[in-house]
């Protein structure tokens, strides 16, 4: 089942790091309660999920078609049930 | 090193940079080695000084760089964090260092003790790192082909050392073991199952990354890592098995066996070079980078070593030459895991302090650009000079007389050079985090 389109989306597959991370921290200062971010990555970003997880973000990590993951990242305090 | 990186978060970069920092300074030494000992250390294989500068290299600079960048690469790759992780860096740094520096004493002098301590700092050293990585992956699937090749790397790890414990304490004790037939096979296991696997476990993930390039191949990744440390296995037995049977017969064909595993091995550790080198020639980066320099150089290195291994074993001419092993170690370590190893240390240290410095910063002050963080003229002047060292050593293994004293010289540049250039990302570091420090503390006083 397809799930709600996320508000923005980042493709870092083809970025070389930390320019995901960078864009994604400047995503997150303008993403607003209610609103979720989809970052599409080659792999998971597990040193991204401290940085969330300090800054009161929730996400959620899906292996997508051919290995991508695609994470998407809401304020903590939205209770959503994605 | 503590008190410059008291940073105590998780994964705390004082962890690996003990580790970073250190190597180089093994690499200085195996050049000063090379100035004390001269030409002769290039007559074979086998004399103390040949030894000694082998295990400055694989055990002092390619073992502490190996293990300070798992500590790393654990959590941030596999999700697998080690446990007091500062703790384990400190008692593994401590033990391996010393005990390195007590094995090339015991090669130069081959005195009983040094032999038998060696095995122990380093044998409890790797057996306390070992086992906190095993229990930082054992909660962790082997969901990719990366994760599964980091565990059977530790295997390989183990082997390696747990083989160079028991030759030590063969020539601590002087105990009635083939100890060349064991040697080989410790060399077979270090750089194939311990070096190989790692170097492609982590290629899967950083040169797709940093290279910008597109992934390794499925069919490759599949099956690389547990084909590679099944075929050691069985050439180990093959190579044991010739060594100690008891008819001419027996041990021919056990030696036939050996050898054409022996080919596969190296055919397969062949096959990793030239799939790299293929995906690295459809990197979308414009210009190759240190990093994709120092990756070719190190790639190409390889595959000599492989071809001049098959022309040993075909053409007897080079086969009967003593200095072909010795030739063969040197395109391997010098042409190819330091290359490699000094490539990856380029994209992991700016990626660690800029990562530090971004999560202290929590966004109130940006992280400094992590192209900035060791100058990208720096780290092309260093590995021109790497690029020297290495053609120089290559070369001294063939004409000692000429090239020993240079190549010793050189390496000593290189490896001050690399030191320099990690302590100048040091700095940037320490500077950052002085101002981070600043701003919070003005915020506090307010």
């Amino acid at each position: 089942m397809e799930r709600a389109a996320a508000e923005r989306v980042i493709d870092g597959r083809e970025m070389e790091p930390p320019e995901p991370f960078v864009q994604t921290m400047a995503a997150l200062d303008e993403l607003e309660a209610g609103q979720t971010l989809l970052l599409r990555l080659r792999r998971e970003p597990f040193p991204l999920y401290q940085a969330l997880e300090r800054m009161g973000f929730a996400w959620k990590a899906e292996v997508a078609a051919g290995g991508d993951v695609d994470v998407r990242i809401w304020q903590a305090t939205d209770r959503k049930e994605n | 090193m503590q008190a410059l990186l008291s940073y105590d978060q998780s994964p705390p970069l004082a962890a690996p940079f003990r580790f970073f920092l250190t190597a180089p300074v093994f690499g200085i030494l195996a050049g000063l080695l090379l100035l004390a000992s001269g030409p002769d250390l290039f007559a074979s294989r086998w004399t103390p000084a040949a030894l000694a500068l082998t295990h400055l290299m694989t055990a002092g600079f390619m073992l502490q760089v190996m293990l300070g960048a798992l500590l790393q690469i654990l959590p941030v790759v596999a999700g697998a964090n080690v446990e007091r992780p500062l703790r384990v860096a400190s008692a593994v740094h401590l033990t391996i260092t010393i005990g390195t520096l007590l094995l090339v004493a015991a090669f130069l002098s081959f005195a009983p003790l040094l032999f038998n301590l060696a095995a122990l700092l380093l044998g409890v050293g790797v057996l306390v790192f070992v086992g906190a990585a095993v229990r930082a992956l054992s909660g962790v699937a082997s969901t990719g082909y990366t994760i599964a090749g980091l565990k059977w790397s530790l295997v390989g790890l183990a082997v390696t050392v747990g083989i160079g414990v028991l030759l030590c304490l063969a020539l601590g004790f002087s105990l009635n073991v083939p100890l060349l037939t064991l040697a080989d096979v410790h060399l077979g296991w270090g750089f194939f199952a311990w070096a190989t696997v790692l170097l492609a476990a982590v290629g899967y993930v950083v040169v797709p990354m940093f290279q910008i390039t597109p992934a390794y191949p499925e069919w490759f990744a599949r099956f690389f890592a547990g084909t590679l440390v099944l075929l050691v296995v069985l050439w180990s037995l093959a190579e044991l098995a010739a060594s100690v049977a008891d008819s001419a017969l027996a041990a021919t064909g056990m030696a036939r066996a050996a050898l054409l595993l022996g080919a596969l091995l190296v055919a397969l550790a062949a096959l990793f070079a030239l799939v790299t080198l293929a995906i690295q020639r459809r990197s979308r980066r414009a210009r190759f980078d240190a990093t994709q320099h120092l990756w070719r150089g190190a790639m190409l290195s390889m595959l000599a070593a492989g071809l001049l291994w098959l022309a040993a074993m075909s053409v007897p001419r080079i086969g009967e030459w003593p200095g072909w092993p010795v030739l063969c170690g040197v395109l391997l370590v010098f042409g190819g895991f330091s290359s490699v190893i000094v490539g990856m240390l380029y994209k992991i240290v700016p990626f660690l302090i800029w990562l530090d410095l971004q999560n202290r910063g929590q966004r109130r002050l940006i992280a400094p650009n992590m192209k900035k963080i060791i100058a990208e003229r720096a780290m092309g002047g260093q590995m021109l000079a790497h690029f020297a060292a290495a053609i120089l050593v290559v070369f001294a293994a063939l004409w000692p007389e000429l090239l020993s004293y240079p190549a010793g010289l050189a390496l000593i540049v290189s490896h001050a050079w690399l030191l320099r250039n990690l302590l100048a990302a040091l700095s940037v570091y320490r500077a950052h985090g002085a101002k981070i420090d600043s701003l919070f503390a003005g915020e506090h006083a307010q």
